[in-house]
């Protein structure tokens, strides 16, 4: 098989995905564009020597790191150093209010603009591991390995994104109540 | 998944707890964080919670669907008109072995043809008033002050102007690495049609690239046609979209090493 069969095969049909983690990852779909055609370049120049047998996995890796670099040239401030990561490593798992009930909390109304922001928010570390998860849906061990890092730290920053979301869609969504 | 050492604290209850919603537990995990669920109202509770979560991921988190312009984009890439950036690095010296091998092929067929005493071209009719008309502008571009229109040694500036001026383009393949350094294009009118013509330099010759436009037309490998007129040395071949007609006074052994590379380099693109 040449490389143009194999990119059409094992590209292509992932290019949904790809854009989705490059639109959260960017904040918008023209950049996002931008990055995967990067992404897109890297892959078919390198598609003779991959040994990956996990394309989609294998992509998405490549879309992550053209990303980081097009965030690293186009949006300097926002590049994560090492040192914040450790910072959110640390930082620790709080419960949400233990007393709330889960009808107090209301996350079940929040609509798809309020879990944008939510998501948006979180801190990038973060941000990409619940990504990959909740809408690439790979499993522990391929986010550990697309991120390098140890699955222990995966499932660390996953349940860390889901605390940090729920408590702050439970505020978006009493402030919904109050308003309403 | 590899049970965490101790089990008190209840951080690792939650990392545990999402690593259950996300069904990445070991059986006997599962049934150990089933029995704290049971036990423990407080979990439970960060359960439901996590499980709301994850309805409104469900209902609102939607993948972003590339839209079909972009999706052309990228297939495009695929396509054999795109340029490989990567695999000219490894084209010297693959390049020289295809090259000598059809070299060989193009100086046999040539032999037959001249042995045979009949040209055979790619379009019999209308073909050799096709190249007296090549040559001719090919002298006539020799004697302008430039024979191009465009002066760059850049691919990149190249196509773009094409595209610019006749809003198509053949390939402009880069072989100053092959001694065969890209000096600019211009557009000849050739039956009635504007074409464009690539312009290469070896040494103080001219070479000139017609590419008359056949659209659809697959790549060939097919063997290049030689032959003379008027002086000049005269190579075709048809390749993607395009037949291609090669003019130079270059000495014909460089040419047909010219027209070689060319071709490799076409296929590869």
């Amino acid at each position: 098989m040449d490389d143009r069969q194999r990119f059409r095969e094992v590209v292509l049909p992932h290019l949904d995905d790809a854009l989705s983690l490059a639109r959260w990852l960017t904040g918008n779909v023209p950049d996002a564009e931008d990055v995967v055609q990067d992404a897109c370049l890297r892959a078919y120049r390198a598609i003779a020597t991959t040994k990956d047998i996990n394309p989609r996995a294998w992509l998405l890796a490549i879309v992550r790191n053209a990303a980081f670099t097009w965030l690293a040239k186009n949006r300097p401030k926002t590049a994560v150093t090492t040192n914040d990561e450790a910072l959110f490593e640390r930082a620790s798992l709080e419960m949400v209010d233990p007393q709330a009930s889960p009808e107090t909390i209301l996350i079940g109304k929040i609509d798809a603009e309020q879990l944008h922001t939510a998501i948006a928010a979180l801190p990038l570390p973060y941000r990409e591991t619940l990504l990959l998860r909740e809408i690439e849906e790979l499993s522990y061990q391929e986010i550990s390995k697309i991120l390098s890092i140890p699955i222990g730290t995966v499932m660390s920053r996953l349940a860390r994104a889901r605390n940090l979301l729920i408590q702050r869609l439970a505020m978006a969504g009493k402030g919904k109540a109050g308003a309403a | 998944m590899n049970k965490p050492s101790a089990w008190s604290s209840r951080e690792e209850s939650l990392l545990l707890l999402n690593a259950y919603l996300d069904n990445e537990l070991d059986a006997a995990s599962v049934l150990e964080i089933e029995r704290r669920l049971a036990a423990d109202p407080a979990l439970k509770l960060e359960h439901d919670r996590l499980v709301q979560l994850r309805g409104v991921f469900a209902s609102q988190l939607k993948t972003q669907k590339a839209s079909n312009d972009f999706r052309r984009r990228i297939e495009a890439m695929a396509e054999p008109k795109f340029p490989p950036v990567i695999r000219r690095i490894s084209l010297p010296t693959r390049a020289r072995g295809f090259a000598w091998r059809e070299m060989a092929a193009a100086a046999a067929l040539a032999a037959i043809i001249a042995a045979g005493g009949t040209y055979t071209f790619l379009r019999p009719n209308s073909q050799s008033n096709e190249i007296a008309a090549i040559v001719a502008d090919h002298q006539r571009a020799l004697l302008a002050a430039t024979p191009f229109d465009v002066a760059s040694s850049d691919r990149h500036t190249v196509k773009p102007w094409f595209d610019s001026k006749l809003a198509l383009s053949p390939q402009v393949i880069d072989l100053s690495s092959a001694g065969f350094p890209l000096a600019g294009g211009r557009v000849e009118v050739i039956d009635g049609k504007p074409v464009p013509v690539l312009v290469y330099q070896r040494r103080a010759h001219i070479i000139s690239v017609v590419a008359i436009p056949r659209a659809g037309q697959k790549d060939t490998t097919e063997p290049s046609l030689a032959t003379t007129n008027d002086g000049y040395f005269v190579i075709q071949w048809r390749g993607r979209d395009f037949d291609y007609t090669v003019v130079s006074d270059l000495a014909e052994n460089e040419l047909d090493e010219f027209v070689n590379l060319w071709r490799h380099a076409a296929r590869v693109n």
